[in-house]
């Protein structure tokens, strides 16, 4: 992809990240005690898409594959946590992810297979198909999924714990299940850093900008690709299963591919080709909608300008945006 | 027997719509090697035009006046198209592809609120043409006309568009364009005009869908988005970019919807999904389609 | 004013204790756009009309004036759930009312009880909801009749009206509603029709806009009677394009919800003789006349304010509104002051309102209003511009004759069903 070339972050102080992330991490900490329960809740489910978007972006940002049909692989956890409600009886929020992150593999084994014979625009829209075959199949199969209905999940056992009877469910969301997802999206955040910082992050980082060059230079291109699609899909399935306590309900809604284009829209808001560009663009997303649902009936047009206008304006998103002011104020007052 | 002979025109029918939506999709892909995500928009405003044209503006007019309105929604969608390209889409060609698809994306979704802006909530309906033309006998069975009359226009539509690619001199543009671009330009061939005059044709054949239907059923909010899912199952099967896979794709999928809801009735839809699935698996280029 | 005012509090009695004074907000979330706006919007237009009665007087107990907040029940069941969430912790609303979709109440009703939040389902009429999703409400309330009734009613009325079919064929949305009507039909026809078989069914997707695969599929199996729960949208579709293929010629029809959409969808072409359901609930013109002044008032004031006339739902909601200004008054007769929650609940329990469409019983041990259930034929008449039910030809059914009594343990599909199954008798032909 040729975008405005920005310089790698690699070439920063490690050291550099702990900076903002330190603080950040702090502000995230204490906020169920400063915010009113609904906008903990908020804050959670933007915690949960930013993991999405994570996973998102490795295909996208380091790869260059633009993948059109995630909203399979978060419905793929959503369904799992269902399904071990339904037939396995199973509580424990551990359980659940453990069970997402096998489920996931082997439908993104699959998936991954098919798509990273194709790039570009072909692979977009093999992604988009496989993904609405799986929402027929949750919509058809009504016995095994509920169908539209629905499959409810109820409150899950974290660590071990059970929420009491009495207690007020919402007071639970908003702090021990919301801190349980700052810590899940803490440890994402890390295992995905050292992923693109690793050699392998670097290769596809090669792939992405000359995929002839990175095949001279010995990188297995199609190899690569299939493992950065598991990695994608892994972490979105985990964003899925984290994201069904919140609803109490998985649906046919989570696979439609309407939901893939609103991922893709959090990454490009964010700025796709920074690592925290995800995070961020999720976080403002989910607000950003919320506010556009609420304030107006035509929140679509809301949402749909927003997107014409980041598209052609500020391709490099929020986080691109704002590195290239930081980068011509510097210029500007530097010595 | 006679009753085949009723799920083979129903079949042709939907085929009918569908080639025309896939179509226009497969052959804006062809030329501009944009996937346009609004397509099925376009199709709805068709819908939308002709119904209101139709069925509230000038409902009560004689059955001729009503005829030649019924186009209004296929013009409409082309004359939207042709705002569009120049626009929103021009400024993405240089861009990596990528792009297209998302602002093809923004654009559905605006779309769908201009729809419910301008024609409110409601389903607008327009069945007056459907109800005027009346019933033939088949046999034991009485067959509307006037979804023999949507059959007929697809299969006009595909003459049409098959005479004016491979025999005109519009058509020579066209596919040296699809072929290669820069080749093209480099010969002196106005690139753009070429592009916003596909566009524009693709966006027409997408609201002729729209406009030839309404009359038998009627335009809903999110009429778009279902067309869409449709007619990238046809393009699925068919293969992107080739009108030939068009054609070939709606009917087949025509014929299994058919075939699915006479004979297995709790699969109706998934069995479009499914066969798309076997196709993306087996031959994800589809049946006339070249994958890049 | 007469009105359901006047059926309730006795005379505008003074409040007791002290009443605060600012507004009572409800937040109504139906159907605003799309297909099942036809059935869905109606319902807040009987909220809005019966809030406004209520606020000319005042308000609740004089004091509190309620203001409504919409909210679009086609955003899709996930953003439902967060939208009353939103509406409970961000803009503070004192009672959830609406949904038509029998896909939203199962997932709505765990959150209502979650946030705590005072709640009357209009619609959403699904078994389900109190037979497995929240089998112990607290909560929430659902005051239109239960699903299960929509099948048996058009089942019994087809045994009153055409004893001697024998074939049958089917077409309903792929949906809970559509699985449900062909369930407790399929279990009324065999106890009743033991000689009725099936011999084809169709499943469109809810929402289509093309029935025409399915209509030949109809008429290829050749069955003496087809019987449908399409609704709004969907029906109105459905029948123009049967009326074209002659389908109404060659069978009987019997349809769950054909009527009870708003009365002005459907056209002056539908056919005469159709089983129409209006949801075993409510149509306007029934009762008719002086025999119920409660519906006329009610017919009257609603078309005075939004020039058209109501369906079910409508007087649903109406009735839900009324019920909630009847609960308040009493609750507060006994303990003064503004009655919390729980007193309003206590009250709800139980209660016996007599509403526009007959009286309305709300069991206390799931929160289910009960009415007696009608359907009857539809019937093209002068004096309005679409099919009324043929008041000659009504057909009213107790509802606890077709629905489980309490104490039934649940059963699958549904608790209805099990009990049908299990204690009514099949009927001996000849």
């Amino acid at each position: 992809m040729s975008a405005v070339a920005l310089r790698p972050a690699a070439t920063r102080s490690p050291l550099w990240i702990v900076v903002w992330a330190v603080p950040i991490a702090a502000i995230l900490a204490v906020l169920p005690w400063v915010m009113d329960p609904y906008r903990t809740i908020q804050l959670a489910y933007g915690l949960i898409f930013a993991i999405a978007g994570l996973g998102f972006n490795i295909l996208l940002g380091y790869t260059g594959l633009l993948s059109f049909g995630h909203s399979a692989y978060f419905g793929v956890g959503a369904y799992a946590v269902a399904f071990m409600v339904k037939y396995l009886h199973v509580q424990s929020m551990e359980l659940f992810l453990i069970g997402t992150i096998v489920a996931s593999l082997l439908v993104t084994a699959l998936f991954g297979y098919v798509c990273v014979r194709y790039t570009r625009i072909f692979f977009s829209i093999l992604t988009l198909a496989l993904s609405q075959v799986l929402w027929s199949l949750a919509f058809k199969f009504f016995w095994v999924t509920g169908g539209t209905d629905g499959l409810r999940v109820p409150t899950p056992k974290l660590l071990g714990v059970a929420t009491a009877e009495s207690e007020d469910k919402i007071q639970f969301l908003s702090h021990s299940y919301y801190y349980y997802v700052l810590a899940l999206f803490v440890g994402c955040v890390a295992v995905m850093w050292l992923i693109v910082h690793s050699p392998f992050g670097k290769a596809l980082q090669a792939i992405r900008d000359n995929e002839t060059r990175a095949r001279f230079v010995g990188i297995r291109i199609r190899r690569y690709r299939f493992v950065a699609f598991l990695v994608s899909g892994v972490f979105t399935a985990i964003a899925g299963a984290l994201w069904v306590p919140l609803n109490g309900l998985t649906t046919p809604d989570a696979l439609v591919w309407t939901f893939s284009g609103e991922i893709v829209f959090m990454s490009v808001l964010g700025g796709f080709r920074n690592f925290t560009g995800p995070i961020v663009g999720a976080v403002v997303y989910n607000y950003l909608k919320d506010f556009a649902v609420g304030f107006t009936v035509y929140w679509q047009t809301v949402m749909g300008v927003v997107l014409v206008a980041l598209v052609l304006a500020l391709p490099t998103g929020i986080v691109g945006t704002a590195k290239l002011l930081a980068a011509l104020a510097r210029r500007r007052f530097a010595p | 027997m006679d009753i085949l002979v009723i799920h083979l025109f129903n079949a042709l029918l939907y085929a009918s719509v569908l080639f025309l939506i896939a179509g226009g999709l497969s052959l804006i892909y062809g030329v501009m090697r944009i996937v346009n995500l609004a397509h099925g928009n376009l199709f709805a405003l068709g819908a939308f035009i002709t119904a209101s044209a139709v069925g509230q503006w000038f409902a009560g007019s004689t059955s001729v006046w009503l005829y030649l309105l019924l186009p209004l929604g296929a013009f409409g969608a082309a004359a939207i198209g042709a705002i569009l390209e120049p626009t929103l889409l021009r400024p993405f060609y240089r861009r990596p592809e990528e792009y297209q698809l998302l602002v093809t994306f923004g654009i559905l979704m605006i779309l769908e609120d201009v729809m419910r802006f301008v024609w409110g909530p409601y389903p607008v309906s327009a069945t007056t043409l459907f109800q005027q033309m009346g019933s033939m006998t088949v046999g034991d069975w009485i067959y509307p006309r006037y979804n023999l009359l949507v059959i007929a226009i697809g299969g006009l539509a595909a003459i049409f568009l098959w005479a004016f690619i491979y025999r005109t001199n519009f058509g020579i543009l066209l596919r040296a364009t699809s072929q290669d671009m820069r080749r093209a330009s480099a010969l002196g061939v106005n690139v753009n005009l070429v592009y916003v005059q596909a566009f524009t044709i693709g966006c027409f054949m997408a609201g002729l869908g729209g406009a030839i239907i309404v009359p038998s059923q009627s335009a809903v909010l999110g009429m778009g988005v279902d067309a869409l899912v449709l007619s990238f199952i046809v393009v699925v099967v068919g293969g992107l970019g080739s009108l030939e896979g068009a054609l070939v794709g709606a009917v087949i999928v025509g014929l299994l919807r058919e075939t699915a809801i006479s004979l297995f009735p709790e699969l109706e839809l998934a069995v479009l999904y499914l066969i798309a699935a076997i196709v993306l698996l087996v031959r994800p280029a589809g049946l006339f389609g070249r994958a890049t | 004013m007469a009105g359901l005012g006047a059926g309730m509090a006795h005379a505008q009695e003074k409040p007791k204790g002290t009443i605060p004074d600012k507004p009572f907000k409800i937040g109504h979330m139906t159907f605003f756009t799309g297909a099942g706006a036809v059935l869905g919007e109606p319902m807040y237009k009987g909220n809005l009309l019966a809030a406004d009665e209520i606020n000319e007087k005042g308000g609740l107990l004089g004091k509190r004036k309620i203001e409504i907040l919409k909210a679009d029940e086609a955003a899709g069941t996930d953003a439902n759930t967060k939208e009353m969430r939103r509406l409970k912790l961000s803009e503070k609303i004192d009672m959830f009312m609406g949904i038509t979709s029998s896909g939203n109440t199962p997932a709505l009703g765990p959150v209502a009880e979650e946030l705590k939040l005072l709640t009357i389902f209009v619609d959403g009429c699904t078994d389900f909801l109190f037979d497995k999703a929240v089998p112990n409400p607290r909560y929430i309330f659902r005051i239109t009749n239960i699903q299960s009734a929509d099948g048996s009613t058009c089942a019994l009325g087809v045994a009153m009206t055409w004893p001697e079919i024998k074939k049958v064929a089917h077409i309903h949305p792929d949906y809970s509603y559509g699985r449900n009507c062909f369930d407790h039909f399929s279990i009324v026809t065999k106890k009743v029709l033991p000689k009725a078989e099936n011999v084809s069914e169709a499943w469109p997707k809810l929402f289509s806009t093309d029935f025409t695969p399915h209509i030949t599929k109809t008429l290829g199996a050749k069955p003496d009677l087809l019987v449908t729960s399409l609704w709004g949208g969907d029906y109105v579709a459905f029948y123009k394009q049967a009326l074209q293929h002659g389908l109404f010629n060659k069978m009987k029809v019997a349809t769950t919800l054909a009527l009870g959409s708003a009365p002005q969808s459907i056209g002056k072409d539908h056919p005469d003789g159709v089983l129409s359901g209006v949801h075993s609930n409510y149509h306007f013109t029934y009762p008719g006349g002086n025999r119920w002044p409660l519906n006329k008032t009610f017919v009257e004031k609603y078309h005075a304010k939004f020039n058209e006339y109501p369906n079910f739902q409508a007087e649903g909601a109406y009735t839900a509104t009324y019920a909630l200004k009847t609960a308040v008054e009493k609750a507060n007769k006994l303990m003064g002051g503004w009655p919390d929650d729980d007193a309003i609940i206590s009250q709800l329990e139980g209660m016996m309102i007599p509403g526009p469409g007959g009286y309305v019983y709300i069991r206390p041990d799931n929160h289910q209003g009960y009415k007696d259930a009608i359907t009857g034929f539809s019937k093209q008449v002068p004096e309005y511009p679409f099919p009324i039910l043929d008041p000659t030809r009504i057909i009213t059914i107790p509802i606890r004759n077709i629905t489980a009594p309490p104490g039934w343990p649940k059963g699958e599909p549904t608790s209805t069903y099990t009990w049908i199954d299990q204690t009514w008798p099949t009927v001996k032909t000849a």
